[in-house]
């Protein structure tokens, strides 16, 4: 076993628990931190791959994926702020004007 | 293998797994601080400094302390205990994340074990990117002349965002 696999296991196992945050958790902020764990694990796994194969490609891509992700995570908790403002909490459940 | 990033390894899976098994989002956003410093630790020593680097600047430094500024603007605390609250919900997600795991955990063996001749090789082997300045520059070198359209671009994305989260923070919404 080398560290490759290693870094490889420990990115399936990161992506695993973000899903699962992202799937179980009820606060929209903890759903935001399980899609940034999400971002991170395929960072992990992409920049292993590409320092196993010789390649500058992934590390650019990640370059890139942090910076997306930064942009996200402003826009999401702007969009949080407004949430708990007009519903007074920022549960899933508490948006619930589409529900029919 | 080096047994530091062994224990790094460790770390980061204990602070994912405290993540899911918290109640209070302040823990769990420590808790992710604590994986994201030990990701670009991991980076560190596996040679990609530049990526180290801006994984600690952005990712630990600017996200997280958006993160840990809601959580103290919003006045979170514990949030009453859902996971408790409906077991069977819990025993699915759990079971569907073992599935995948299982799954990823058998495309990297199955990666490792049986697809390890027919690799395709890039050029950048490290002896190539010491001689040629070591990995920041060599990075900077590809991102200033071979992607360069992709970083002006990124960069209208960046503002863009900033825009859009100084618009809709500011907005009173009906």
């Amino acid at each position: 076993m080398t560290n490759e696999i290693l870094i490889q296991l420990l990115a399936a196992f990161l992506f695993t628990m973000g899903m699962l945050i992202v799937l179980l958790k009820r606060d929209t902020i903890m759903i935001l931190m399980g899609i940034e764990l999400l971002l991170n694990a395929a960072n992990l796994s992409l920049v292993a791959f590409s320092k196993s194969a010789n390649m500058l490609e992934g590390q650019i891509q990640v370059f890139f994926i942090i910076t997306i992700a930064a942009a996200e995570s402003a826009v999401g908790l702007s969009i949080m702020v407004n949430l708990y403002r007009n519903f007074g909490s920022i549960k899933t459940q508490s948006a619930t004007t589409l529900k029919g | 293998m080096s047994i530091v990033i062994i224990i790094l390894c460790a770390i980061s899976a204990v602070l994912a797994a405290t993540m899911l098994f918290t109640k209070s989002p302040i823990t769990s956003a420590l808790c992710l601080l604590g994986v994201l410093i030990m990701t670009a630790g991991i980076y560190g020593l596996i040679g990609e400094h530049l990526i180290a680097t801006i994984q600690l600047v952005v990712y630990a430094g600017a996200i997280m302390v958006l993160f840990v500024f809601s959580i103290m603007l919003l006045n979170l605390n514990t949030s009453d205990d859902d996971l408790k609250k409906k077991p069977a919900i819990f025993a699915i997600g759990l079971t569907l994340g073992l599935g995948v795991f299982s799954f990823l955990f058998y495309a990297i063996q199955e990666h490792y074990s049986n697809h390890q001749d027919n690799k395709v090789m890039g050029q950048f082997t490290p002896e190539l990117i010491a001689s040629l300045g070591g990995n920041s520059k060599v990075l900077a070198h590809a991102l200033f002349s071979q992607f360069y359209v992709s970083f002006e671009v990124i960069s209208l994305a960046l503002l863009v965002a900033l825009v859009a989260a100084v618009v809709l923070a500011k907005r009173k919404v009906n």
